[in-house]
């Protein structure tokens, strides 16, 4: 993995396939705490037109745990956490 | 791909996934599921071909999420094993440069008798392609550069291409 233990106050967030094509980078740290219903915000912030073209067929990981977006209410991404955007799937 | 990722596994008991940047060994995957309880083996290899939708493929390039990839494999060839009493159940995909031609994915079960490891096989490779946090980026000759392919629907995902000139 390109990333690193993030410093204090900062969680890891990973970027895949779709995502980090957009992004341009595997990986960065982003500032904690952050609620994970304000994430998307964030990162369209950051690359504008990500949440459209990428997100909006996305899932998200935190600490290698899937959560629901409809159902995020309240859960705060926390100092250290590591987060990933999963794109649609590709193996085989 | 990352870049200290050479080959990482998880094995429980009769089960073996792994994420590999090397050539798939076929000889290998067989002598994991190999066993005097088993009368049938089923080995699926699936390949890296040179077009798609009539298009001619460069190369095809995987990436994954290690550790979450591994936990989805396991979690899979549990079930799979356990629905269909399986002897034993590997699987290997191949991250990287997949040279065309060349196996991306084994994935080889045994079982005491065929029905049971046919049916396994092909649903093991099913919820891989389903599930697995493996993404595949298919590299094209000429101006279209390179997409991100997507398992679920069908279509060409994200055209780099197009991305770059954003």
């Amino acid at each position: 993995m390109a990333s690193t233990k993030p410093p204090a106050g900062q969680f890891n967030m990973l970027y895949f396939a779709a995502a980090s094509t957009y992004a341009k980078k595997q990986s960065e740290h982003l500032k904690a705490p952050l609620p994970v219903s304000e994430l998307f915000d964030t990162l369209e912030q950051l690359y504008p037109g990500i949440k459209e073209k990428v997100l909006s067929s996305c899932m998200l990981t935190v600490n290698l745990g899937y959560v629901d977006l409809d159902d995020a209410a309240g859960i705060k991404i926390k100092e250290g956490d590591e987060v990933a955007i999963i794109p649609p799937v590709s193996s085989g | 791909m990352p870049d200290d990722l050479a080959a990482t596994y998880l094995d429980e008991e009769n089960i073996h996934v792994e994420l590999t940047d090397s050539l798939l060994d076929i000889n290998a995957i067989l002598n994991r599921v190999k066993s005097p309880k088993a009368g049938a083996i089923v080995l699926f290899a699936g390949t890296t071909r040179d077009t798609f939708d009539s298009k001619p493929v460069k190369q095809l390039q995987y990436s994954s999420y290690p550790p979450l990839a591994l936990n989805t494999l396991l979690t899979i060839a549990k079930e799979i094993k356990n629905k269909h009493s399986l002897t034993a159940i590997a699987m290997v995909h191949r991250l990287g440069v997949v040279p065309i031609s060349e196996e991306s994915i084994l994935i080889a079960v045994s079982s005491p008798h065929r029905q049971a490891a046919w049916k396994a096989g092909e649903e093991a490779l099913e919820a891989c392609k389903e599930r697995a946090e493996i993404w595949k980026l298919e590299e094209f000759d000429g101006p279209d550069g390179g997409v991100w392919r997507a398992n679920r629907d069908g279509q060409s995902g994200v055209e780099l291409a197009q991305r770059r000139a954003e």
